[in-house]
Formats: structure tokens, sequence, C-alpha cells
């Protein structure tokens, strides 16, 4: 095994092997333990002010919260695949003072990066660890599979882990259930619609990238893949090697390169799906006719547009405020402001259907705009600092865009 | 399944919504009525100061409420009362049309013309063109049912 890293020689663009110092940490935290030293350092330290975590209640709930208890973050330790909450939303300004780090998925960190340039949080002092993630799945979903598929009662379960693309469920009697999830997602079980045509699976966007891809075979378990994407990710892995609570190693070619190919899979997965989900309905008219059947069912609970974590309105939103049921006789304007404004900037997480009680797929109709929108202006939104295409002040501004544009010039 | 294509009655005349700035496109309206030009009496003129104060809620509550069609209309490019609101304006409209279009309107459902304070008869010509085109398209899908 090659040296371990001194802290002061970490910089951007270094990929690294990592694992907590601490036994029980090391236990506790999925492979390794990394990420869960590198925030209980953090806090620990000082270097932050808070830490946004999940906080446990069962393996299938659980609510973030923001601590400064390194007990706390110690206890949150571990993937959380069936409780797909998006932490992005509870930044805001009433809860950003200060200095804060949090775990998040790519999708997490995109709403992060889209929620800073709706200036509700400083980018400055959200240091963000990104996690990879092939995808997360409904706590309802859960449930079911565990009984149709596993026969298992929730309460039996002590763990979870995706693993070379089976779902494995741990039972407290020390046993492993494993399925394949494309066998899951045969019987419309498995991951989250919206994580199957996923775009992002390793989180280049945050201040530091881990995962389990690309730790070879002999620290399966025991080690965490990571890539300094920021100066800011540098300064976390540095603050957690001074305060010895994690130690790292250069990750080698090897490993660097099956990272890449398991990104490549899972992505080419996706696009796959999304060629199949989003595949072109060429009729205006039965266009409209898929999103008013879609809506039919919607009884106007705002619960998609409270969850959302790109739209940073609060309560006072064009989208409700002009809005009146009196007048939504085809569709409401509600929704059809919606599509307007997610149209450059829906990030695809999927939380809006997970809330929606109607069980209307809203992604898929977000994405149905936001697909040839966003191709259109060139913006992947949530990757770049770059201002939304909606925003600009004049056309030129989105000159980085195809197509011909109005027609009257 | 594909909705009945909409029956266009002999007499029908599409109802379209049109926004006039002050400064340039309503002036034109006036100049158009001065100078006698011909037109169908298919415009709901609204008239706003400057063209960006369209709101895409402005335009789709016209269209929820019974529009067959909107046009928005102000100073060309270079001549906004207010330095670059029509600048504005065409980046909403282009995301506008996009979405429209993606919701399944035909495009030319929404309209965008820069017609300045003397040119009244462009104002005639644009409203006889755009009536025209909306006239072979017949009644827009989210025309409420019952509205005329
Ligand atoms: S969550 Fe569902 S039911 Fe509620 S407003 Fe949104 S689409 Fe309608
Ligand atoms: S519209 Fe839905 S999928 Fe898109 S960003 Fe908002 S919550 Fe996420
Ligand atoms: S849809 Fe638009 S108006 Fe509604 S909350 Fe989101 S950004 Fe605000």
């Amino acid at each position: 095994m090659s040296e371990l890293k001194a802290g002061s020689d970490i910089k951007v663009g270094d990929k690294l092997l990592g694992w907590a110092v601490s036994e029980d940490v090391r236990s506790r935290g999925a492979s390794g333990g990394l990420v869960t030293a590198v925030l209980a350092a953090a806090l620990e330290t000082g270097f932050v002010e808070r830490v946004l975590v999940l906080k446990r209640v069962s393996e299938f709930e659980a609510y973030p919260v923001f601590t400064s208890d390194v007990k706390e973050v110690l206890e949150s330790a571990g993937s959380m695949h069936s409780v797909p909450v998006n932490l992005a939303r509870y930044l805001k300004p009433e809860t950003c003072s200060g200095k804060i780090a949090l775990p998040a998925k790519p999708c997490d960190t995109r709403a992060v990066v889209e929620r800073a340039k709706r200036n509700v949080l400083s980018p400055e002092n959200t240091y963000v660890i990104g996690l990879n993630c092939g995808g997360t799945m409904h706590p309802e979903t859960v449930r079911k599979m565990l009984e149709a598929v596993y026969r298992l009662g929730p309460e039996e379960i002590e763990g979870e882990e995706i693993l070379k693309g089976k779902l494995v469920f741990f039972t407290k009697d020390g046993k492993e259930h494993a399925v394949p999830i494309d066998d899951l997602e045969a019987e419309g079980l498995g991951r989250r619609d919206s994580c199957r045509y996923c775009q992002v699976k390793v989180p280049k966007n945050a201040d530091l990238a881990c995962g389990n891809w690309g730790v070879p075979g002999d620290l399966a378990g025991k080690g965490t893949f990571v890539e300094v994407m920021t100066e800011k990710g540098a300064e976390l892995l540095r603050n957690a090697v001074h305060a010895g609570f994690a130690e790292l190693i250069s990750a080698d070619e090897k490993g660097i390169s099956a990272r890449e190919k398991v990104n490549k899979v899972m992505l080419g997965m996706s696009e796959k799906r999304k060629a199949e989900v989003f595949a072109p309905i060429e009729n205006g008219g039965e266009r409209f006719e898929y999103f008013r059947k879609e809506l039919e069912n919607c009884i106007h609970c705002g619960a998609c547009k409270a969850v959302c974590p790109v739209c940073t309105c609060g309560e006072d939103s064009k989208c409700t405020a002009y809005s009146s049921l009196a007048d939504s006789y085809r569709m409401s304007l509600f929704h059809m402001v919606r599509f307007l404004h997610l149209s450059d900037s829906c990030i695809g997480c999927g939380q809006c259907e997970d809330v929606c009680p109607a069980e209307i797929l809203l992604t898929r109709l977000y994405q149905r705009f936001a697909v040839p929108i966003q191709k259109e202006y060139r913006y992947i939104p949530g990757m770049s600092d770059r201002t939304p295409p909606f925003f600009a002040l004049k056309p030129e501004d989105n000159e980085d865009k195809e197509g011909s544009g109005c027609s009257c010039r | 399944m594909k909705p009945e294509k909409n029956e266009i009655p002999e007499a029908w005349e599409p109802k379209i919504v049109m926004f006039c700035c002050n400064w340039c496109s309503y002036a034109g309206a006036d100049g158009a009525g001065i100078g006698r030009f011909q037109q169908p009496a298919s415009m709901r003129i609204i008239r706003v100061m400057c063209s960006s104060r369209v709101d895409p809620v402005h335009v789709f509550s016209a269209f929820l409420e019974g529009a067959d069609a909107v046009l928005i209309t102000g100073c060309h490019l270079g001549d906004c009362h207010y330095i670059n609101g029509n600048e504005k304006t065409l980046v909403k409209f282009n995301f506008m049309r996009s979405m429209l279009k993606e919701l399944g309107l035909e495009e030319e459902r929404l309209q965008l013309n820069w017609i300045s304070a003397s040119e009244g008869e462009k104002f005639s010509e644009v409203v006889r063109a755009v009536t025209e085109q909306v006239r072979q398209l017949g009644p827009s899908i989210l025309k409420p049912e019952g509205v005329a």
C-alpha cells in the first residue's frame, strides 16, 4: 500500500483513497467512514459551525437536522438509499448563517448550486461533500419490495447497500439478501423513476466527490474514493487529516479507470432509459392531451412546489398567487407557470413526484419541458455557475444557444 | 388517442389578445386608425408601459380564459423607451414560445412584433396577417369549453 498522504500535500485535482481513523466510525459508516470523519473533524476543529445531516429514525425514516454535536454526526453515518430527501431545500437564509457542511448526492449538489444563484445561500460558506449515487428508492416502494420479493418484514432489517447492481438487505440475524436491481425494476419496483434516467452519477460539481467506485478489492468496504474538486474541498480534507480523523493515500490508475468505467456504465443506462421515457409525442394535440390527462387528478395542494429545491420563492410565489381554480378549465395557471419556470432549471431530482399525493409522475412532466430547452440553451442546471438562461437580460447573453431564436429579427 | 380536429365554424373570428407598449406600438395603433387602414376586429388590445411588462402570467391567463392567440408588440430593438426592456421581452418570449410549443400549442399562437409609433400601416398589416394565420388554425386547445 502506498504511503499516507500528509495533509499539506492535498490539492485540487487529487484522486485519493481514504478512511476514518476511529474504529467506531469505520464500522458504522459506509466504505470506511471517510465522509463521516471529514464532517466530524470539521465540527470538532470549528472549521464549520454546523453540519446538515439526516437523523436516522429507522432504515426507512430519517429527518434533516442542523447540528453542532459531533455525536449526532457520527450517528448519521451510513448510506440511506430509502430516504430520498434533498438536503439543499433546507439551506435558506434563516438557516444559513455561518459556515456549514453537508453530505450531498449529485441532485442535492446541483440544487445547492442553483440555490446559490438565487441568493438563498452563500456558496463560500457552504461546504458540499458530494456522494456518488446510482439511485435512491421511495420508502413505500422499499416496503413493497421487502414484502413481495424479499419476503422480509421491515423490522427485521438492519441495513442496506447497493453492491454490483444488486440491492442487498442485511437482516438482524446476520444474513444477506440480494436481488439484482434490473429484476426489481422489471416489476416496477427498485429505484425511483427519476433516478433511472438521472444524468449525473458522480458529483463533480461538489467540493469533494466521494464514493466506493474505484476502491480496489482489498479495501472494498473499508475505503472511500475521493476526488478533490475545489480548494474548499482540499481545505476540508486537510483539516480532517490534521485533526487526526482521517487517513488518505493516493488512488492508483486502476482504481481511477475502474471508477470512470462504473460511471460510464451507469450513465449509459440512464441515457437509454431517458430515450425510452421521453420518446417524443409528435402531434401537438396529443401532447396537450397527455399533460392534461396526467394532471387530471391534481388537487392543487402545492406540495410539489413546496418541496422543489430550485424554487426559492417561498410563500409569495407567482405560480400560486395568480392561479385560481375557477379559471383552471383545461389546465391550471399554477402548472403552466411551473412548467415555464422550471424549463431551464429543473434538475430532475424527483422530489415533486415523491411527495405528490395524487401520485402524478410529475418529474416526467417537468423534464418534458426541460429536456428540449436545456438542450437548446446548452445549459445544464446545477453544474456550473452560469446564469440561468431565463434570467438573461439580453438575447446575446444566451448566445451559446442552438437554433435561430426569434423569427422577427 | 388523437383528439378530434377542431371544427372551424364558417363565421368564426379568432379572439386575439394584443399587448401594445405605450410609446411605440400603441401609438402605431392610433396611426393605423388615423390613416384608416382596414383591419379585422379580432384584437383585444391591452396597453402596457413597456412590452417587458408583459409577464408570462398575463400570456397564460389570456389563453386559459379563451384567447386563441396572443400578440405582443413593442418598440424596435434599440428604440425602447426604457433602454432595453424589449430585449428582456425577447428573452422571455423565446422561452414562452418553446414552452407552449412543448405543451402542444402551435407556434403561431404566440407572436412578437416590433411596431414603431410611425408604422400605422405596418400595424394593420400585422393584425391582418396574424388574424389570418390564427383563422387557419382554428380555436386553441386551451380554450375553455363554452367560450365562443
Ligand atoms: S403535489 Fe401533486 S396534487 Fe399536489 S399540487 Fe402538485 S401535482 Fe397537484
Ligand atoms: S420540478 Fe421536481 S424534479 Fe424538477 S427540480 Fe423541482 S422537485 Fe426536482
Ligand atoms: S414555480 Fe416559479 S413562481 Fe412557483 S415557486 Fe417555483 S420559481 Fe417560484
